[in-house]
């Protein structure tokens, strides 16, 4: 994609599910994957004559978002109503926010390679989700499941500050992590649990004003947020190079073709009419409630990161890896618990087991690799009784199948041959079968060195140490 | 206050509540002689007063995030004439 | 047996607990009398084989002496509150089918009293109207005179108290819906402060106007009846979590009364019957001891255009959930979503209710908010200043409940001469302060009612004030 001297600006909302056991306005429960139309209450149908009464979990779990992110917390929380007929949205309007957001302006951090950027955070405000409609099931009907109605949102709307995909996947990788470190989302993409608008237009430099943006919906997962913008500004440049105009719209990210597509049936008059929610009264949030939660709240990755710089002597770069979420910071943490060096563990963690991770596109906390696991192979590498090249053969097999380190090193034969002898006997096989080049090396060439390590690990399938290789040929060099 | 036929227009599509030629001009008639008496508000000014939305000053008892389970699905659907599998249904919705 | 039904509640409560009659018997009086005035068309649903067993049970608990403080007496609900597994109307053809899944919390509180419900009382559509000619079910008409308007919309309730078809009835009023009825039959209807008692299973009109109240016989017997509704509620976030005071106590209690009376009110009511009753009123409550006193009540004449935007813009919310898919009239010609919301909310409402929903919907609209809606709440919070200026001076205000007595069934065809019906109700429930209507007089021959209002949460007091006038008049007797 050439930019060709355009600036991209972007903005992103993201919907994040909050962490209760109970709806934002019903005491009904909230379960992934339930029947349909059995987590919906009178209250989530919208019946006649029934009323919303608030989470208290849901204004605590705000407040520490707020808080976390240095925020203007709203002294005077008002809920409004928002206005339209779907389906899915059983009372004809949406219980959120307009006026008074619960959480005001505040910021994020995000880590772009050696430089950091501040990401201004324009307000986050509580809402309740919608339910389902379900187009393909039926031949003449869309089918409509509401037990995700109600449930608690917190969107997060960022100031424009955001210039290509690649700060839109930290920023919301950053926030994924601050709410997973909270504890007020399990941050699940694939669930639903966090969504994903993004705002996104393209300027010259020198353009005082922003372009004309569109907004793509609903992108659920961190890869295509970014290939959704990637699609979405190179065709926006592409359009205006033509000379073409940009239309402001809402538009689709297709993860299957890899593009963006026009909406047009949601564009049909979007006046919400919002206005105060009359079935609520505004509620207040005293400085000492602020006071609370800023004093009770969990460990954020920033000062997690500190923490570990300090306590474990890690480099910066390897104690951001080890912080990116809450999960991987307590799997690292846990394998310190076995009395592992932190540096082999950071190693194996952000090296190997990341790879897989990558690869495989899945997170830490669903790999059949835990935490035991690694400390145990860094033990066994630490004791020598295994090698590298045994120990990452060990890793591929905990991923794929699990099982007890010890075991494997036995079933599999990795047991490294440190006993001199055994390995002497190799090395000689190796020196009579190859006897021109030991006598090149002996005469001083001394790069085929490596060719004789080489050649023992592959005879003892890798098993042999190759200090003692390396030791015992030395020996024989100088006889 | 004039009400114009655009104005009807769009209070329909936005109230999903037809308003059909014959009845429209009597309808006018009403809206604007209701919004006539409404706009008798103008005379004051009012810059500085705050909106009231509630008439009683009083702080909101917030529920316990605790789970209540007893959801009889069947009972309400027999209130919905188009359902099937626990799915209320609508007719085919086009995206 | 038709003296039973004459008596007040006062006196029901005794002769059951005395055991001068039973249950059984007062109820069937009832159950003969709504059948032989089957024309007035109080009734929307009559429950005649459960109301006579749950009056054995009654009488079986009275012969116990288990019994509770409303043990037996046979009462009618408006058809705006639920009733599990009873048709709940609310006077519309939309909800014509709707059997209620739960209790409104009024019921439920009425029937752990001990009450037995006869029936449900017929009423405009969906509260909307001053004459109960919005009905569904056809007009209610008033038993004083039959060519003439019960009033609305509680007009089916003040009806049945009218025509002892019921020891006394709940009611609700959103803008004089209890009090200007209540005048209109010769009956006392209060309407408590905002909050007082819970409106959860109460089918929305305005949420923030809306509270349900009493039509009883007289003030005595409305203190009784309101004790046993009160109270906080967990359901209704916006129910007062305040301690219920002893009105039956309270009624009857010896207390000092100043009134207040609007300056220049008197000179401005246009009938010169109300306007005489009205004084003649004040100089009974006066001969008797009470104060008088001129307040200042400047932004009063400001209440009606104030409610006609705050009303229809809550209501045009309220009623979007009648979309015919989960509950309430679907219609049968339907191809499309769109025709689905279209068909059936323009088959399911009636004229009154569509008209207020457009006036909410283009006052709330883009460009519209700040002329109407925002202006109509600052108005309000002026109104309510008023008032709380005025309560610093005196203890209650009177006014006239209407400017004029039971008007002809199908008289009124301009809209805002029939808004104009609630021009002196209206303030109360835009400032949330409790208020009653007495009957104080006649014009034309038909009652004409006093309105007392009382400060928040000074039921009692006006009560209080309203059972003196009682016991030196007879305007509440029923002749």
């Amino acid at each position: 994609m050439s930019l060709n001297n355009w600036q991209p600006v972007i903005g992103l909302e993201v919907h994040v599910q909050l962490a209760t056991k109970t709806k934002l306005f019903s005491s009904s429960p909230i379960a992934f994957g339930a029947e349909p139309n059995t987590q919906a209450s009178e209250i989530d149908l919208g019946l006649p004559g029934v009323l919303p009464v608030l989470n208290k979990e849901a204004i605590s779990q705000a407040l520490k978002f707020g808080c976390a992110i240095n925020a203007e917390i709203s002294e005077k929380v008002i809920f409004a109503r928002k206005n339209y007929f779907y389906p899915d949205l059983p009372k004809g309007y949406q219980i959120s926010q307009l006026d008074d957001p619960i959480v005001g302006k505040g910021s994020i951090e995000i880590k772009l390679g050696e430089k950091s950027k501040i990401i201004g955070v324009t307000r986050a405000h509580l809402e309740e989700d919608a339910g389902k409609s379900i187009h393909d099931l039926y031949s003449n009907n869309s089918a409509i499941d509401l037990n995700r109605a109600g449930t608690c949102l917190l969107e997060i709307v960022s100031e424009p500050d955001l210039s290509s995909a690649e700060e839109a996947v930290e920023y919301l990788k950053k926030i994924h992590s601050i709410v997973t470190f909270l504890g007020i989302s399990d941050g699940d993409m694939s669930q639903g649990s966090m969504r994903c608008d993004a705002n996104v237009s393209v300027k010259k430099p020198d353009d005082q004003e922003l372009g004309t943006r569109t907004e793509l919906k609903n992108i659920n997962s961190f890869k295509f947020v970014e290939k959704a913008i990637i699609f979405e500004i190179d065709r926006q440049i592409k359009k205006l190079e033509k000379g073409e105009e940009i239309i402001q719209e809402t538009r689709l990210y297709d993860s299957k073709k890899n593009l963006t597509r026009s909406m047009r049936s949601k564009e049909e008059a979007n006046d919400y009419r919002y206005f105060p929610e009359p079935d609520l009264i505004p509620i207040k949030i005293s400085k000492d409630q602020i006071n609370d939660v800023r004093k009770n709240l969990p460990e954020l990755p920033e000062i997690m990161k500190e923490r570990f710089m300090k306590s474990y002597e890690l480099s910066d770069d390897n104690a951001e890896l080890v912080t990116i979420n809450k999960e991987t910071a307590s799997f690292f943490e846990e394998v310190l618990s076995y009395k592992v060096s932190p540096k082999n563990a950071v190693n194996w963690i952000t090296g190997d087991l990341f790879a897989l991770l990558n690869k495989n596109d899945t997170n830490i906390s669903e790999s059949k690799v835990n935490p035991k696991h690694i400390s145990e192979i860094i033990q066994n590498i630490e004791d020598q009784k295994i090698s590298g090249p045994s120990a990452k053969k060990l890793l591929e097999i905990v991923w794929s199948e699990g099982g007890e380190i010890q075991e494997l090193i036995q079933k599999e034969g990795l047991e490294q041959i440190s006993n001199d002898d055994e390995i002497e006997r190799f090395l000689d096989e190796v020196i009579s079968e190859n006897q021109k080049q030991f006598e090149q090396l002996k005469s001083g060439k001394d790069r085929l060195q490596g060719f004789f390590v080489g050649q023992v690990m592959k005879k003892t399938s890798g098993s042999a140490s190759p200090q003692v290789v390396n030791k015992l040929l030395k020996d024989k060099l100088s006889k | 206050m004039k009400i114009t036929k655009q104005d009807l227009k769009n209070i329909s599509l936005l109230s999903k509540i037809k308003i059909d030629d014959k009845t429209s001009s009597t309808l006018i008639q009403d809206l604007e002689s209701i919004l006539t008496m409404v706009n008798k508000m103008e005379e004051l000014e009012t810059a500085e007063i705050n909106p009231l939305t509630h008439p009683i000053e009083s702080t909101q008892t917030l529920r316990e995030d605790i789970e209540k389970k007893d959801i009889e699905r069947e009972k309400f659907q027999e209130l919905s004439k188009e359902k099937d599998s626990g799915f209320y249904l609508t007719p085919k919705v086009i995206e | 047996m038709s003296e039973l039904i004459n008596l007040s509640l006062t006196d029901q409560v005794l002769g059951l607990g005395d055991k001068s009659f039973s249950s059984k018997e007062i109820t069937g009086a009832y159950l003969n009398e709504i059948k032989k005035k089957e024309s007035l068309n109080c009734f929307i649903s009559v429950f005649e084989e459960e109301s006579e067993e749950k009056a054995l049970i009654a009488d079986e608990n009275i012969a116990k002496n288990k019994a509770r403080p409303l043990e037996g007496i046979p009462i009618a609900h408006k058809d705006i509150f639920c009733i599990k597994d009873k048709k709940t109307t609310c006077g519309s053809k939309m909800l014509s089918n709707f059997i209620s899944p739960y209790s409104s919390e009024v019921f439920s509180k009425l029937d752990t009293a001990g009450a037995i419900t006869l029936g449900k009382t017929n009423m405009d559509e969906f509260a909307m109207g001053s004459s109960n000619e919005t009905s569904f079910y056809g007009n209610v008409l008033n038993p004083i005179n039959e060519k003439l308007s019960p009033g609305g919309s509680s007009g089916g309730s003040a009806a049945a108290v009218r025509a002892n078809l019921c020891s006394f009835a709940t009611a609700t009023d959103t803008g004089g819906s209890i009090r200007q009825p209540a005048s209109f039959c010769g009956v006392t209807g209060i309407k408590p402060t905002y909050g007082r008692v819970s409106r959860w299973g109460m089918i929305a009109f305005a949420s923030s106007l809306d509270q349900a109240g009493i039509i009883a016989k007289n003030a005595k017997d409305a203190a009784i009846a309101l004790k046993y509704m009160s109270g906080f509620d967990q359901k209704d976030s916006t129910s007062l979590n305040e301690e219920v005071k002893d009105l039956q106590k309270e009624v009857d209690a010896d207390q000092e009364h100043v009134i207040g009376i609007p300056k220049g009110l008197i000179e401005n009511i246009k009938n010169d019957q109300v306007r005489d009753s009205f004084k003649n009123a004040i100089s009974i409550l006066e001969k008797d001891g009470a104060k008088i006193k001129e307040i200042n009540l400047p932004h009063i004449e400001y209440s009606l255009p104030a409610y006609y935007v705050i009303a229809p813009a809550e209501c045009s919310a309220n009623l979007a959930r009648y979309d015919g898919i989960r509950f309430g009239h679907r219609s049968e010609s339907v191809s499309s979503l769109e025709d689905l919301y279209v068909n059936s909310r323009t088959e399911g409402f009636g004229k009154e209710v569509k008209n207020r929903i457009f006036i909410g919907t283009f006052c709330l609209s883009a460009g519209y908010y700040d002329a109407f809606y925002n202006k109509a709440l600052k108005i309000r919070n002026l109104i309510k200043s008023d008032f709380d200026e005025a309560f610093k001076k005196v203890s209650s205000i009177a006014m006239p409940t209407c400017s004029n007595s039971s008007f002809e069934l199908g008289s009124i065809s301009d809209p805002v001469e029939m808004y104009e019906q609630d021009i002196y109700t209206i303030p109360a429930n835009l400032a949330g302060l409790p208020a009653l209507s007495i009957p104080s007089g006649t014009a034309d021959e038909m009652p004409i009612g006093l309105q007392l209002i009382g400060n928040y949460l000074e039921e009692g007091r006006i009560l209080n004030l309203a059972n003196k006038f009682q016991k030196l008049t007879d305007f509440h007797e029923f002749k």
